[in-house]
């Protein structure tokens, strides 16, 4: 016999202050009972204006606001940045720094992609054992970091015309050690979540993403990759020297939450064998850029990279003046973020924090 | 019926791998630090706080004109008769920095540069808005010098 009792819609606030929504990020939940009827997250709880920023700055004076957009995987938004500036500017970077640009990118997006997974693990219940493993792990990547440029979160590494600082002997022998380390390490992922039985029916056919609801949402990264569409930017449209190496795009099959995290885990294999061939063929010269040029950038640009949350775009316009006349930055998180609501709808709550959390947003990009 | 049983040991044997990474950590080396009683060492290019060698200071402004968030700030007088420049005061506001070495990158003379200092703290606000760059003895009381930071 099936009864349905029908209770009055209850409006939950979910954040911004709640350990789950991965930054300052308020959902306005409408609950029927445990199930979700109606989600609408509300944003610009981190809003800094940052395009408005760009347009009183120099283009070598913006490079570390981009720091602060994605603040995850900052040298993917200095490089994609730099490389819309270069874009403009008809400029062309050395060999040697673009190598670096590709290994600093990748190193990167291992250290995010530790993040994601690892926090997603934690909305699940995995409370601590694989966070702390990812911050093991995470920490060796910073450490690499803060000797190429000497800090650990806003590295303002990448500059337009080049790099900050040179690849030293001992830091080329950190990344190589590094490089070993984590191919065994990702393994000891494997072990604790991969293969664990709760963890993969926790979050099997959970927010579901089809194909074709990720080509509407405009859904990138991992998540569109993890619905089966082989779209890479790295691949497709190949800047840098990305088109020198051989690497694998790792796609999903289903597009649920658990397809999102194991193509975060395979990407990652991919990052590493991408920084090993760099490592290798990494080319002489000098890859310092001189910082002290005036740029009157001209015209209009549209670029696009591959950021470890999908493909993070900049528009800039200028005038001919120091200044950009306009910059819009089309960010990942953002087209993700819009993809929610329709995912988690018909859903308890604990299976949206599952969605959200394999989105793997970031406020700081969302908001800017 | 036999594929439940599967399942459950397929189950058992997945947590119980877990087990035994978590386990092999035990008898690996803690990779964290006493942290108040132990001082992680900085690396060479560290970016501390904003530092000046006032004898090679040219006064020509480039710092000041590329710092994005307008945290330095500095006055010169000109000798009339060798035309030279001399500096006259050199203001950093810690607050408004943002660390990201662009001063020390324009500098000509290498006479600006992010110290090794960390951990910095002060008891007044205006302390931090206006430490002049030019007293030699500005971070005296304040901060951890990195410990493994060969810049001087
Ligand atoms: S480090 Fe950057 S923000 Fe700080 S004083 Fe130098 S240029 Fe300005
Ligand atoms: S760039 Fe160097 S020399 Fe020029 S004013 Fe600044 S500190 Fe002095």
């Amino acid at each position: 016999m099936k009864t349905t009792m029908v209770t009055e819609e209850l409006i939950v606030n979910m954040g911004p202050q709640h350990p789950s929504t991965h930054g300052v990020l308020y959902l306005e939940l409408k609950l029927n009972g445990e199930i979700i009827t109606d989600c609408r997250p509300h944003i610009g709880y981190l809003h800094r204006s940052i395009e408005k920023i760009a347009e009183n700055r120099s283009l070598v004076q913006f490079v570390p606001f981009t720091d602060r957009l994605d603040y995850l995987a900052s040298m993917n938004d200095n490089l994609g940045f730099c490389l819309a500036a270069e874009k403009l500017l008809q400029l062309e970077a050395p060999a040697r720094a673009q190598y670096l640009r590709v290994i600093v990118a990748e190193l990167n997006r291992i250290a995010s992609h530790l993040l994601a997974i690892s926090t997603f693990a934690q909305d699940l219940g995995a409370y601590a054992t694989p966070l702390f493993f990812a911050m093991r792990d995470r920490q060796k990547v910073v450490q690499i970091f803060d000797e190429l440029c000497g800090q650990r979160l806003t590295y303002n590494y990448i500059r337009i015309g080049g790099v900050a600082g040179d690849l030293t002997p001992d830091i080329a022998r950190t990344i190589n050690e590094f490089v070993l380390y984590f191919r065994k390490m990702i393994n000891d992922y494997d072990d604790l979540l991969t293969h664990n039985i709760i963890f993969k029916v926790r979050s099997k056919g959970i927010g579901i993403i089809s194909k074709e609801f990720a080509l509407d949402y405009a859904v990138t990264g991992p998540s569109l990759r993890a619905s089966g569409v082989k779209w890479d930017v790295r691949k497709d449209e190949p800047y840098l020297v990305y088109d020198k190496f051989d690497f694998d795009v790792p796609v999903g099959a289903n597009g649920d939450a658990w397809d999102r995290y194991s193509v975060r885990i395979q990407e990652m294999r991919e990052s590493l064998r991408i920084i090993e061939q760099a490592m290798g063929a990494i080319p002489e010269g000098d890859p310092v850029a001189k910082v002290n040029k005036v740029f009157r950038p001209s015209g209009e640009v549209y670029m696009r990279t591959e950021s470890p949350r999908g493909d993070l775009g900049f528009y800039i316009v200028g005038t001919g003046d120091v200044f950009p006349y306009r910059l819009k930055i089309r960010t990942p998180s953002f087209s993700n973020i819009a993809a929610l609501p329709a995912l988690i709808k018909g859903l308890n709550v604990s299976d949206a924090v599952c969605a959200l959390g394999s989105l793997d947003i970031v406020m700081g990009e969302i908001d800017r | 019926m036999f594929k439940l049983f599967v399942d459950i040991w397929q189950g058992i044997v997945s947590i119980f791998k877990g087990f035994v990474v978590t386990g092999r950590s035990m008898f690996r080396k803690p990779v964290t630090i006493q942290y108040p009683l132990q001082k992680a060492a900085m690396t060479q290019r560290f970016r501390g706080m904003a530092d000046l060698r006032v004898e090679k200071c040219i006064s020509c402004l480039q710092c000041v004109r590329i710092c994005p968030t307008a945290a330095l700030d500095l006055t010169s007088v000109t000798n009339p008769e060798t035309k030279k420049k001399a500096l006259e005061s050199f203001c950093f506001n810690a607050e408004l920095c943002c660390f990201c070495g662009l001063c020390q990158d324009v500098c000509p003379t290498k006479a600006i540069f992010l110290n090794a200092l960390y951990e910095v703290a002060y008891y007044k606000r205006s302390d931090v808005t206006a430490i002049d760059l030019m007293a030699p003895d500005k971070y005296a009381h304040v901060g951890v010098l990195a410990a493994g930071k060969g810049k001087p």
